[in-house]
């Protein structure tokens, strides 16, 4: 699996929906992604890849985003 | 000063996930005790508990909601949504800065607890989850009833062992009776059935010996063959109104609060004592302003100890006398700790609302040192009862008693 489906996998996961309904352009918002549940779901992808975010100070606002972000630290770790 | 009706009930409890139920199942001497199936059960001596079965969280809220509250905050808050329901409260139109949160716990978020602490220990390097500290901490539910119903006034969460909700409701209807609040969503809630948490109470030599014959049997309050107290977990609510506004509004009332009594032994950190439950019973007439004669039926804290119960029916003699009804519903819902207070004050409503009295089950031999009318075996239906007590006393010395009437 690639970032994107990893992520969307453990989102879909915490809020109980259907995949399909999650795409790299969904804003965190429309899913009711507060900064706690952001929050949850970078602690799930830290895990899942064994990797610290560093969140800076633009928050993530979409998918790909977070995506992104993961990627990055990723890329940094070697992979 | 202003008097204080309840005019919503909720309850989950081990033996009815509403209040009717509730006290159908006390009236037939239902036991909600059982044996406990998780996988921890053979690594322990007591296998006793009473759970509210099937309750499955996704029914009550969206999946990402379930998994931010833990299992006492889950109970707490369907309780609330039961009262507030049953109090027939359009909150969207009343002003909630006046209506405020009272909720007693003894634990809080034990589950949550364990399953972290159980999660660092297997692997030192592992992380506690993000929601950890915001589901375990001890005012978790009280704030997120507050949240859920987006109540603005005062909001407390009272931890007093097994007097938490009965403190919790006496200091909810102090709030509106001194005009603090019109209205408190009150009570309690419990969910402790964990490993570490009945080992503990295990060591302290308080669990009920299983019956061999039926283990929901296990609790035999008052009877000379009882043996301890069985855990349980659930929660009750109440919606608190001041009487006048309640009555404008044309709320149905069940019952009105008219005296609460709180006091603490300061004499051993387990033991009770005649001493301090009867005080707090005195406080109660006290504050109600009314002769312990018109106490028609007491609702005992009658946890099933050696201890608690000879000492309880000394301390109900020594203010109330021998002539009233006095039963321990804890024989069948097993002992809710934080929540227990509240259950029992909800089976107290009822009591009033039917005119019956739930029984003590369970009691088969009489023990000299109780011997009060226990309403044994089989409830009391028909009968002419106005005013209820309810009693709850606490590890730690604390004592909370609650007096309510029919109007």
């Amino acid at each position: 699996m690639d970032t994107f489906e990893t992520l969307r996998a453990i989102i879909s996961d915490k809020f109980g929906m259907d995949a399909a309904e999650i795409t790299p352009d969904t804003l965190l918002d429309t899913l009711g992604v507060d900064s706690l549940h952001a929050f949850d779901i970078i602690f799930e992808a830290e895990e899942k890849y064994g990797i610290r975010l560093s969140l800076g100070t633009d928050s993530p606002k979409t998918i790909q985003d977070f995506v992104n972000l993961i990627d990055e630290a990723r890329a940094g770790q070697g992979r | 000063m202003r008097r204080v009706v309840v005019t919503g009930m909720g309850a989950l409890s081990p033996v009815g996930s509403d209040p009717g139920t509730l006290f159908a199942n006390l009236m037939a001497g239902r036991s909600g005790i059982r044996r406990l199936t998780t996988s921890f059960i053979d690594q322990r001596d007591s296998q006793l508990a009473a759970t509210v079965e099937g309750f499955d969280p996704l029914v009550h809220f969206p999946k990402i909601k379930a998994n931010s509250l833990d299992r006492a905050t889950q109970f707490a808050l369907v309780a609330s949504q039961q009262a507030v329901a049953d109090a027939g409260l359009d909150l969207q139109h009343e002003n909630r800065e006046r209506i405020g949160v009272s909720l007693g716990t003894g634990m809080g978020g034990a589950t949550t607890i364990e399953e972290s602490y159980l999660r660092l220990c297997r692997d030192p390097a592992s992380r506690p989850k993000p929601f950890t500290l915001l589901m375990a901490m001890n005012n978790a539910a009280g704030s997120q009833i507050g949240l859920d119903f987006g109540l603005t006034g005062p909001c407390m969460t009272h931890c007093n062992a097994c007097a938490s909700s009965a403190i919790a409701i006496g200091e909810a209807a102090r709030l509106i009776r001194h005009g603090y609040a019109d209205a408190m969503l009150a009570g309690g809630t419990e969910a402790l059935l964990t490993y570490s948490t009945i080992r503990a109470w295990e060591v302290l030599r308080t669990l009920a010996i299983e019956d061999p014959e039926d283990p929901s049997a296990s609790c035999k309050p008052f009877s000379a063959d009882r043996t301890g107290l069985v855990l349980g977990e659930g929660a009750a609510m109440l919606v608190l109104e001041d009487y006048e506004l309640a009555r404008a509004r044309g709320a149905r009332i069940h019952a009105e609060i008219i005296g609460y009594g709180g006091s603490n032994d300061s004499a051993h950190i387990t033991a009770p004592s005649v001493e301090g439950q009867a005080r707090a019973m005195q406080l109660a007439l006290n504050d109600a302003d009314i002769p312990a004669g018109e106490i028609d039926y007491i609702n005992a804290h009658g946890t099933g100890t050696k201890l608690n119960d000879a000492i309880e029916t000394a301390a109900i003699k020594r203010v109330c006398g021998t002539g009233i009804p006095v039963s321990s519903t804890k024989s069948m819902h097993g002992h809710l700790v934080g929540a227990s207070g509240a259950m029992e004050f909800v089976a107290c409503l009822m009591a009033l609302r039917e005119q019956s009295l739930p029984p003590t089950a369970h009691l088969k031999q009489p023990d000299p040192e109780c011997d009060l009318d226990y309403v044994p075996n089989i409830g009391r239906r028909d009968v002419n009862i106005r005013t209820i007590m309810s009693n709850s006393f606490a590890f730690g010395g604390s004592s909370g008693v609650l007096i309510a009437r029919k109007i």
